[in-house]
């Protein structure tokens, strides 16, 4: 009898670290993933958002669901009619924390970037001198952390733009960078699977730069 | 069993999971009791939860069953934990009311007094970049804090005088330590400018009365510089200017930083140029050496020092009224400010504080043929320490020591007199919100000097209210001590503390881009020195003298209304009267103009790359005697004071900027007061030499180069 109730318990506790292990973790991220692609609103993307503090706080030693949460606020800011200021704050927060669990990774630096490229947009005159470089600063560490992010090379060829648009100049190295983005871009939808997690977003943006560019 | 029994029960297991389904569902409410949208409501240690939706319900399923906790939480609210039993179908929780958690940006702040530059607070009197894009400052930092309210410019002066008080009761503070001798030492006319280059503080809080117990020894105000962090690249910084040219070169990396920087400046090409009123013999010039780094340590410590060494001088021939004679002025000057500060949290909520600063200050003055050398050195030790009791309830307590000698010589007599003081204080400041919306502050500071055999205690208090609708309304109320000046305490050391009281009332209204300050003050003064003779020999020195200042001022700014536009009008008024130095009555002083104004515009220009920047001070004119007159004192009055500035900078590429301005453009012949012959001529009157402006108007050109990886990268904060 003991025999069978030890095997019991065995059973019992096998199931409990299949429960706890990835496939659990990766369904719900892939479902938020999922319901990340159809926001539409503020309270929408609040939602997801808390979804994926969700799952941190019950995976803390995951990056990801954080770096999503903090990607949701950022995203919100630019979006939707919020206090700007205090999303990009709570998203900085976030990838804070990310960073915490994951140092030195060049896809939570480059969010942090996009992020300070935010609240320079809310008040440039004011935050320009102060936040352009930190922002170029967290897009160049990005980049030499990982050579193959394209959202850090995108980030950096948006930010670039954006300068040499104010200062009358030629678009040129905006627009090599951003080439150099979609490229990586194309390498790295070639590794999208079904069970990928990691992040995909910026196609777009290095598309809009390089709009600029005709 | 039969290990056949367990692979049946295997399947069932999962069935349990898969159909014992808990609808939880509930409804969070914020204090007012309104529905709180987007709050996280979850299972701890599940995936399984949902958020709220507009009016605050929320409801989710799960699997779990039994004994587990539920959490409320949301960003900038405490969370909630909740022991909850799950079992049947359906789980309804009580309504939830979350606290919001008490920050900086949701509670009041106390305004009275208390103007803030910093681009991380709400409220917006002045950011740190208005500073140095201020026409009529030229860069001085003190230059900028003239257009705000409470202050006044004396225009041969160039220090701060603030509410009646003269420019020493200003106490000057970098990273909370004192700094001696601040201003540039000056001769003649010619006004002083702060030592310190903008470029190195990240923001300033300046108040103009009923300030914090941390400072002390001032009777009016207190200005305190913040150092920048550590430096976020390396780059090299090169300016040419007008008037010399410098340049600064910054190490950084993730933990350390540090910057290097060498001036020189030079009047004498431009005073070739452009004609001056007064004679110089040899134009002020000097150059500076400073050193700043950073250091991060540990988890959340910050290292700073900073150390500047500085010489300078100039010469000049000063009229006598009355007569064709004109007399020899010389200055040289030579200072260094070093100082090291480190700040660290610690466990339990403890800040930590420790500082050092020592200040030396050599002037070698002659006048005619008589030789003075004065010698200044204060040395500044500090460790404080801050308590959150909770996020609505903190502590600070300190102390401080001062070192404090000087000296003057006559050179030729070998006259000496000298003191040296030794000053102790503690002090204590305890914040406490009542609600969000109400807060009240208490300090107090206690003092002892040596020489003075003195010991002093000044209580402080402050509070703030956040009106229902729109605006806040702050108090604060305290008292003041300040020692006299060294060349009055030299003469007589057994002189006491000059004593203040403070009453301010503020309201202050800040949305977004538009912040309107409007604040009433009363402040009295007592112990004041006074003394028979005249300023440049004063004798029998006593404290003897008091008075009081009232008044009102206005502070109103726009970044909003008009694009690419930014404006901010101040008006100040100010009635004071005092005895004090030589003046037998109470009077208004010459530093005390009634009616102040200051108006600041500044547009940006995209096609031209360019900020174009114009201010305008006005003020109704300074007292003086006019011993032709009768025999009262301060029974005159000067013409009133107007200067309009202009500004252009010219950004052509990210890392060059050209920046031009004219003081003064209308060229108006300010008048500050009058000098009068001590004895009258053979008609009876006593001839006079108006004291007015080293040049009509002063032009300044500077070329500002940034060199570094980033191409993006300029000196605007240099300017």
């Amino acid at each position: 009898m003991k025999k069978y109730f030890l095997s019991l318990v065995f059973l019992f506790a096998a199931l409990a670290i299949a429960k706890a292990n990835d496939p659990a973790y990766e369904n719900a991220m892939k479902k938020q993933l999922q319901a990340m692609k159809s926001i539409q609103s503020a309270e929408e993307s609040q939602n997801v958002s808390n979804a994926f503090l969700r799952i941190a706080e019950a995976k803390n030693e995951e990056w990801l669901p954080l770096y999503y949460a903090a990607y949701l606020q950022t995203m919100a800011a630019f979006r939707f009619e919020v206090n700007k200021d205090q999303y990009f704050d709570q998203a900085m927060e976030l990838t804070k924390k990310a960073e915490k669990i994951s140092p030195n990774n060049s896809e939570i630096i480059a969010l942090q970037g996009f992020i300070v490229m935010g609240k320079l947009a809310v008040d440039p005159m004011n935050r320009g001198q102060e936040m352009s470089p930190q922002a170029m600063q967290l897009f160049g560490k990005a980049i030499a952390l990982d050579k193959e992010n394209p959202r850090a090379t995108t980030l950096m060829a948006q930010m670039q733009l954006g300068t040499a648009q104010f200062f009358g100049q030629g678009p040129e190295q905006a627009c090599g960078l951003a080439r150099v983005g979609l490229e990586l871009y194309a390498k790295e939808e070639s590794k999208v699977n079904e069970s990928y997690l990691l992040p995909t977003w910026g196609k777009n943006q290095a598309q809009q730069v390089l709009n600029a560019c005709k | 069993m039969k290990p056949i029994l367990v692979l049946f029960l295997l399947p069932l297991l999962f069935s349990v999971e898969a159909f014992s389904q808990t609808k939880v569902s509930g409804r969070v409410l914020d204090e007012k009791n309104q529905p709180l949208p987007g709050v996280n409501v979850f299972l701890k240690n599940t995936f399984d939860g949902g958020s709220t939706d507009k009016e605050g319900n929320f409801s989710f399923e799960t699997g779990e069953s039994g004994p587990q906790v539920i959490a409320f939480s949301m960003m900038g609210f405490k969370t909630q934990e909740m022991a909850i039993n799950l079992s049947g179908a359906s789980l309804e929780i009580p309504v939830i009311t979350l606290k919001e958690e008490y920050n900086e940006l949701n509670t009041v702040t106390i305004s009275a007094g208390a103007m803030e530059a910093s681009d991380e607070k709400k409220s917006v009197i002045l950011r740190p970049l208005d500073i140095v894009t201020t026409p009529s400052a030229v860069g001085d930092i003190v230059g900028a804090f003239q257009t705000l309210p409470g202050t006044s410019t004396v225009g041969n002066d160039g220090r701060l005088f603030v509410r009646g008080g003269d420019a020493s009761e200003v106490g000057i503070y970098i990273d909370g330590m004192r700094v001696g001798n601040a201003y540039g030492t000056t001769a003649g006319n010619v006004p002083t400018r702060t030592r310190f280059n903008p470029n190195l503080f990240k923001g300033t809080f300046f108040s103009t009365g009923g300030y914090s117990a941390e400072f002390g020894q001032a009777l009016s105000s207190a200005l305190a510089l913040n150092t920048k962090d550590l430096a976020k690249r390396s780059q090299g910084d090169l300016s040419i200017m007008s008037i010399g040219g410098g340049y600064s070169h910054t190490l950084a990396n993730e933990k350390r930083s540090l910057t290097a920087s060498a001036n020189y400046f030079n009047l004498a090409p431009y005073q070739d140029l452009i004609k001056q009123e007064i004679d110089f013999e040899h134009a002020p010039n000097g150059w500076d050496l400073e050193l700043a780094a950073q250091m991060k340590t540990g988890e959340n410590g910050l290292m700073k020092v900073m150390a500047r060494t500085e010489s300078g001088g100039m010469k000049l021939w000063s009229p006598l009224p009355g007569t064709e004679k004109r007399v020899l002025v010389s200055l040289k000057n030579d200072y260094s400010y070093a100082q090291a500060n480190w700040r660290t949290s610690l466990k339990k909520s403890w800040t930590l504080f420790t500082g050092v600063s020592i200040s030396k200050n050599l002037d070698e003055l002659g006048y005619d043929s008589l030789q003075i050398e004065r010698k200044s050195d204060l040395i500044h030790f500090k460790i404080s320490a801050i308590k959150d009791f909770s996020d609505r309830f903190s502590a600070k307590f300190g102390g401080e020591h001062f070192i404090h000698l000087y000296s003057e010589e006559l050179i030729r007599q070998a006259w000496i007199r000298d003191f040296k003081d030794k000053e102790s204080y503690l002090f204590s400041e305890w914040d406490y919100y009542f609600s969000k919306a109400f807060v009240i502050r208490g300090g107090i500071r206690a003092g002892s000097s040596q020489i003075a055999e003195q010991l002093w205690v000044d209580p402080r208090v402050s509070l703030a209210y956040q009106l229902p609708k729109q605006g806040q309304l702050s108090l604060a109320a305290g008292r003041f001590h300040q020692l006299p000046l060294d060349n009055f305490r030299v003469l007589n050391t057994d002189l006491k503390n000059s004593e203040s009281q403070h009453l301010i009332l503020n309201y202050l209204l800040s949305t977004d881009g538009i912040t309107f300050r409007a604040e009433a003050f009363y402040k009295s003064y007592a112990q004041l020195v006074t003394f028979e003779g005249s300023l440049e020999n004063p004798m029998a020195l006593k404290n003897e003298g008091e008075g009081f200042a009232k008044g009102l001022d206005f502070f109103f700014r726009d970044r909003q209304t008009l694009k690419n536009t930014d404006y901010w009008v101040t008006y100040s008024f100010v009635d004071s009267k005092r005895q004090f130095n030589q003046y037998q009555t109470k009077v208004q002083p010459s530093f005390a103009p009634k009616h102040n104004l200051s108006v600041v515009v500044k547009r940006f220009i995209v096609p031209l790359k360019s900020q174009l920047g114009a201010s305008f001070a006005y003020n109704n004119g300074y007292p003086f005697t006019d011993p032709n007159l009768d025999s009262s004192e301060m029974n005159s009055k000067t013409k009133s004071f107007q200067n309009l500035s202009l500004s252009w900078s010219y950004l052509p590429k990210p890392n060059l900027i050209i920046h031009l301005v004219c003081t003064n453009v209308l060229g108006r012949d300010n008048v500050f007061g009058y000098t009068f012959s001590p004895k009258a001529n053979t008609e009876g009157i006593f001839e006079s030499i108006p004291q007015g402006q080293v040049a009509p108007r002063f032009l300044f050109l500077g070329i500002f180069f940034t060199l570094s990886k980033d191409k993006n990268a300029n000196q605007l904060n240099n300017l």
